[in-house]
């Protein structure tokens, strides 16, 4: 190895109270004295997250931009209240995370030729991308803003059609991303 | 009616396990305030529930014994730690000495005049709970915990003792209840002749190696998450690691316990006395420990139960301030640093006794001129070892140079569009 490649590391120099360590230890308890006792005058940084949510405070308080978070999907449903998906697989495809499981079947509409006989999402696989979303022709797909995501067991979080249209009816409001 | 001694040391026992478990909620507490938290508050009220359900988990947890550990050892290790930690609280004198007219007994489980060397002794065998857990675990990162920890055993007794004998040659005793009960009066006439203020420097020596022995932050190598997992307990699980955090917090209490009987006046509140005169003894004036009330004995218990907990919240405080120290840091900070210290404190404390002990000999109540005699031998021993730490050997020269690539100074160009 060339001298060029290699450099000498200068450690800063310590003062007398540095090397005698005592006083910049008192220094740092002072410093956690002072965090804890600004705490217990109220002045905590904790949102009890179930009874108070980010989404209601400020920046200031720690809040956050909800219109900005990629959640739960929702399958879109068309004014006729039918599911809009064609199942071309265009999202099953784009999907890095291959969480997305389609079963095409002839559509019942005139319009289109498939629709998905079955349409699952693996909600622990999916990384939340958004792939899906950009990969969709027909804007069937998209993201909704929920970040509450749980359940009891695995096979409860693979999200069917059904749920996934059930998603949409509950965020009909939202504006997607 | 059972002997007194047998109600204290079921008491102390109780109410000493009931105190550990609300330690670790304290530890939570300390913890989060520190970080702008506040801490567990869902279980009962603010959270003071926490330790039940705390202690629950721990009972319903898998009790997992992987492949290959050393069954015996790897169950006798964590009884070692809690179990002398429980013998070592009998010497703690918690309420000095009762006269009744049965006689006069001593308000603590067993009152030995070696109680100063029992406690060293019985601490120096917690390591055993350290090293053979990390030995019986059959894993490479406990058994490199187990080894740290015998090194700053073994480096940290040292000092420990030092800063011990220190207290001990000025009262020449090894007794806990009349070291305490030396410290029960006054420097003219309204100081507490407490010893932390004749001999800071000895506590303070104390109080670093009382944490090493915690193995607690910043002395916690032996259990450094960030590189040994979880050190010695690394394999442990359900109440056989209940078991070791148990023996760690029970291990403070009785360290604290130790710590204020030398230096902070064991069962002794100053001023309360004039109140309430039976606190300070009122059978004889030189023995300010024998009262004839077993309430002032049972409050004198609470003081000192008190003044435990302040300075276990002084370890928890100190936990969440300092970072961990590095290992050669570790042993410096011992061998370089408190052992010539204290070396240098023993033999100024000794030459001071014989020069104004009575009859040059250190069975004595310390007087307001010899406490500031050794108040100045005090900082004077830290002067001439910082000044003699200056003419030590220097350590040999660090290797500072580095690769510039793969560093932070790296000279590789980035990939394009990155910045």
């Amino acid at each position: 190895m060339k001298d060029s490649d290699l450099i000498v590391l200068q450690e800063p120099k310590l003062t007398l109270s540095d090397q005698f360590y005592l006083p910049q230890v008192l220094v740092g308890l002072g410093t956690t004295m002072k965090h804890m006792l600004r705490t217990l005058g109220g002045a905590d940084r904790v949102v009890q997250y179930p009874e108070e949510k980010r989404e209601d405070l400020t920046v200031e308080q720690g809040g956050f931009l909800r219109q900005t978070y990629r959640g739960v999907h929702r399958l879109n449903k068309d004014e006729a209240g039918r599911v809009k998906c064609v199942a071309c697989f265009m999202c099953s495809t784009a999907c890095p995370a291959r969480c997305i499981h389609i079963e095409a079947a002839p559509a019942p509409w005139p319009d289109r030729e498939k629709y998905p006989a079955k349409f699952d999402i693996d909600e622990l696989r999916c990384i939340y991308c958004g792939m899906c979303e950009e990969a969709c022709p027909v804007d069937a797909i998209e993201l909704t803003h929920e970040y509450d995501l749980v359940g009891h067991t695995r096979q409860e979080m693979i999200f069917d059609k059904e749920k996934l249209l059930a998603v949409y009816d509950q965020t009909v409001k939202d504006e997607p991303m | 009616m059972p002997p007194p001694w047998l109600i204290i040391s079921l008491v102390v026992f109780g109410a000493s396990m009931g105190t550990v478990a609300y330690l670790i909620l304290l530890e939570r507490k300390v913890a989060s305030w520190a970080q702008d938290r506040i801490g567990p508050n869902r279980v009962g009220p603010r959270g003071l529930l926490q330790p039940i359900a705390d202690g629950l988990k721990f009972f319903f947890k898998e009790d997992y014994q992987p492949a290959g550990v050393d069954r015996a050892l790897f169950t006798l290790a964590p009884a070692i730690m809690m179990a002398v930690v429980i013998v070592a609280y009998a010497v703690i004198p918690w309420g000095g000495m009762v006269q009744t007219e049965s006689g006069r007994w001593a308000f603590q489980t067993a009152s030995l005049n070696i109680g100063v060397l029992f406690v060293i002794a019985v601490l120096s065998l917690s390591v055993y709970g350290i090293v053979l857990g990390g030995w019986a675990s059959n894993n490479k990162y406990s058994f490199l915990g187990g080894l740290r920890a015998t090194a700053q055993m073994v480096s940290y007794e040292i000092p420990l003792a030092l800063s011990l004998l220190a207290v001990v040659v000025l009262f020449g005793t090894l007794d806990l209840g009349v070291i305490v009960e030396k410290q029960a009066h006054y420097w003219l006439g309204f100081i507490p002749a407490w010893n932390v203020f004749a001999q800071p420097v000895a506590f303070l020596m104390f109080l670093v190696c009382i944490h090493a022995e915690a193995n607690r932050a910043p002395f916690d190598l032996s259990e450094a998450e960030q590189e040994l997992v979880g050190g010695y307990h690394t394999e442990y699980s359900s109440m056989r690691f209940a078991l070791f955090f148990l023996a760690e917090y029970a291990g403070m209490i009785l360290t604290s316990a130790v710590c204020i009987a030398l230096f902070f006046g064991g069962w002794h509140l100053p001023w309360i006395e004039w109140l309430w005169p039976a606190l300070a003894g009122n059978v004889d004036p030189n023995h300010p420990a024998v009262t004839t009330s077993i309430l002032a004995a049972v409050a004198r218990s609470f003081i000192f139960y008190g003044k435990v907990v302040a300075v276990i919240f002084v370890f928890m405080w100190v936990r969440w301030s300092l970072p961990r120290f590095r290992f050669d840091q570790l042993i410096g900070l011992a061998w370089r640093g408190m052992i010539p210290i204290g070396l240098v404190l023993v033999m100024a404390t000794a030459v001071l006794v014989y020069l104004w002990g009575p009859n040059g000999r250190p069975n004595m109540r310390v007087g307001g001129w010899m406490a500031l005699a050794l108040l100045a031998a005090n900082v004077a021993s830290v002067v001439a070892a910082m000044i003699a730490g200056q003419l030590l050997p220097a350590p040999p020269p660090t290797n500072r140079r580095m690769a510039v690539d793969g560093s932070r100074f790296t000279r590789t160009p980035l990939p394009e569009g990155t910045s």
